[in-house]
């Protein structure tokens, strides 16, 4: 349900999406399935997502995504999960981890934020 | 070591104010009966045993393990030679054991439901029990009370004091008064309204319940605009004082919700007409009724998370020659008061931290005075920068402790600033409403230092001693008729100060940081000093790069350690 919306500016950032996500990870054969984020690199929505991120996020994730649980670190999505990390973001968000503490934001916050918000943390992304 | 520095201010201030302690209440000896070892919250014990001659020779006693990982905020409770103390998330375990030698003698799990902690906002803690009658009685953070039978450990009931699945939940210790045990709750970032509530001891039974935002048709509701005071939070996550010869209980409130003020009044420093009753006030109750007595608002129409919430301590004053019922609270805001505890008149009021949000208290109004031109006030979509202190206050939960040897006050402070702007936000039932943005990763106000440890004289109204913390959080204090004070920090070293001259006489490295205040007790003629460690995670989680150098400072853990001579 992701993706629908932003569809109109796809075409140009679904490329760029599989490079900039997880550039150093082998791709596997059910990456057709997996959600595009329309924003990626989209500069304003980078800056409007950390200042959503701040918002709606900082609060266990650290301003900016900086802070110093790892679990809870978003800098190491792309570490930790790889080529999966889109997959597990969303769904993380979506459905939350209520036993970890993480609520559920489905219905909460419109798709777009969501996707403002990755669009922030994909740019914040640790190497090691 | 460990970056700490001391630095005099002028020890052994004089003053042309003498002081007495306040004869009618309680204080601790042999036991340490309560959260904050007297009805008074004074955190001072009479014993002296251990003292400032020996207390280089203090040795590790036993040691326990709280079998959780985070955030240990109980202050053990002994009656006799049991010692009751409360682990962390949860609580996950309480303990009663052997004050003497640490064996168990039970051990209780709450069932908690798993979801509960996705509706906690700053950390899984619990910060321990209240024992009276043969009962233990403590908060869960899914919003329950529940009592113990303090023999056996069994459960005798268990009440719903609020719904955690809409934000609430109860950290701090209840307050026992007469036949009485009395709440507060959190949930100030998620648009609750507060409220305090007492229940009879024998059965659960609710006795009175007064929330902290009048409703519509009460005085007061008019200070919120629209609706606002529906979700206005004025939460009471703190914890309770009690004077008995006045019969009134002292609680104070949380921050108002959310931190975005436009939502709830003006969008500028004009409170007059929505200053946000009773958020980030003082408040006294009719411990029989629950009727508030009377209020005083520290921080009129909150926009910067200064919840009100920190402990008063009860000790009367002796001031220009006139003995005053004072109640003594450093805030979040940066300014110590002095109230009235009668009247809920405001006697003083000074920083005893760097503030720049206002110039200063005018004492005949009562009301803080802002900076001019809405400067260090956020607005919708304008930020506020460089704000001292910031949202975790001068001071936070971490209790300050009242020596009635010294007449000073021991506070734990932070020197630390922010940048804060607020948004646009949408109230959702158990979902974070904050309406703000804000940026912590900032250097001390004063200094690089981010915490110091304050020996404050509440007469002279000044410092007499600081001891300079490097990094984030000084616990909570401890004092003693031995003149001490015993603290400890972030980096888990728990250390034993010369509570006239700030001079530190022992030190212990426990591993893993420290929070709360130590507490000591005597059995068999031996003195004993118990302190829990386990840094905290809720807190470190949004501050950035300072949260990083938190995290750093010390491993997660749950130890409680236990020392004499």
């Amino acid at each position: 349900m992701f993706v629908k919306s932003g569809m109109h500016c796809i075409s140009r950032v679904a490329i760029a999406a599989a490079l900039v996500v997880a550039p150093s990870f082998a791709t596997s054969d059910d990456s057709a399935a997996r959600p595009v984020n329309p924003y990626t690199g989209d500069k304003p929505s980078v800056q409007e997502g950390g200042s959503l991120f701040n918002q709606y996020c900082s609060h266990c994730h650290g301003p900016w995504a900086e802070q110093g649980e790892r679990p809870r670190d978003l800098r190491r999505l792309r570490i930790r999960y790889g080529d999966d990390a889109i997959t597990m973001f969303l769904t993380t968000v979506n459905e939350g981890r209520l036993d970890k503490g993480m609520p559920v934001w489905k219905g909460v916050l419109p798709d777009d934020v969501v996707w403002k918000i990755y669009t922030f943390l994909e740019t914040v992304q640790d190497d090691e | 070591m460990n970056g700490i520095r001391k630095r005099l201010v002028g020890a052994c201030a004089v003053s042309v104010m003498a002081l007495t302690s306040g004869a009618a209440m309680a204080q601790s000896g042999n036991e340490w009966t309560q959260y904050g070892g007297d009805a008074a919250n004074t955190r001072y014990s009479t014993l002296n045993q251990v003292n400032t001659g020996n207390v280089k020779d203090l040795k590790v006693a036993w040691v326990h393990s709280l079998g959780t990982l985070e955030s240990q905020e109980s202050t053990p409770i002994i009656i006799g030679d049991t010692m009751y103390v409360t682990s962390s998330t949860g609580p996950r375990y309480v303990f009663a054991l052997d004050a003497k030698t640490g064996a168990r003698k039970w051990t209780y799990q709450p069932e908690m439901p798993s979801d509960y902690m996705a509706t906690v906002c700053c950390g899984l803690d619990n910060r321990g029990v209240a024992v009276a009658n043969g009962k233990v009685f403590f908060g869960r953070l899914d919003a329950k009370l529940e009592a113990l039978d303090a023999k056996t450990g069994k459960r005798l009931w268990t009440v719903t004091v609020a719904d955690y699945k809409k934000g609430y939940a109860i950290t701090s210790a209840p307050l026992i008064v007469k036949d009485l045990v009395i709440t507060g709750m959190a949930g100030g970032e998620y648009g609750v309204r507060g409220f305090v509530a007492a229940y009879k001891q024998s059965t659960g039974e609710q006795v009175w319940k007064t929330y902290t935002i009048p409703g519509e048709g009460e005085p007061g509701n008019e200070t919120w605009k629209g609706d606002s005071w529906k979700t206005g939070a004025a939460s009471t996550w703190g914890v309770g004082s009690y004077d008995a010869k006045r019969n009134l209980v002292f609680w104070s409130t949380s921050n108002a919700g959310p931190w975005g003020a436009q939502t709830r009044g003006s969008d500028s420093s004009d409170v007059s007409q929505y200053p946000n009753l009773w958020s980030a006030s003082q408040l006294a109750f009719d411990a029989d009724t629950g009727k508030i007595t009377w209020g005083y608002q520290y921080t009129p129409h909150d926009a910067w998370d200064y919840d009100g919430i920190n402990e008063a301590v009860l000790t009367d004053l002796t001031i220009g020659g006139k003995s005053v019922p004072a109640l003594l609270h450093a805030d979040r805001n940066g300014f110590f008061y002095v109230l009235n505890r009668d009247t809920g008149k405001v006697v003083a009021a000074d920083p005893f931290v760097t503030v720049n949000w206002a110039t200063h208290v005018d004492l005949e109004t009562g009301r803080p005075v802002e900076a001019p031109n809405n400067e260090k006030r956020p607005q919708l979509g304008k930020w506020a920068r460089n704000v001292c202190p910031n949202l975790i206050g001068g001071k936070n939960w971490s209790p300050m402790s009242f020596s009635k040897q010294t007449g000073l006050v021991y506070i734990p402070a932070f020197n630390m600033c922010m940048d804060i702007a607020n948004r646009e936000e949408e109230y959702t039932p158990g979902k974070f409403y904050l309406a703000s943005e804000f940026n912590l990763a900032m250097g001390g106000a004063t200094g690089s230092h981010l915490a110091e440890f304050i020996a404050w004289d509440p007469v002279a109204k000044k410092k007499v001693w600081t001891i300079e913390e490097a990094n984030m959080w000084a616990s909570g204090a401890m004092t003693t008729a031995g003149g001490l004070v015993f603290y400890g920090n972030l980096d888990g070293i728990f250390k034993a100060v010369d509570a006239k001259t700030g001079k530190v006489l022992w030190q212990f490295r426990v591993g893993t940081g420290i929070t709360q205040s130590a507490v000591t007790y005597s059995i068999d003629g031996k003195q004993y000093i118990a302190v829990v460690a386990g840094r905290l995670k809720g807190p470190p989680s949004f501050f950035g790069k300072i949260g990083q150098k938190m995290m750093e400072a010390s491993p997660e853990g749950g130890i409680l350690m236990v020392f004499a001579l």
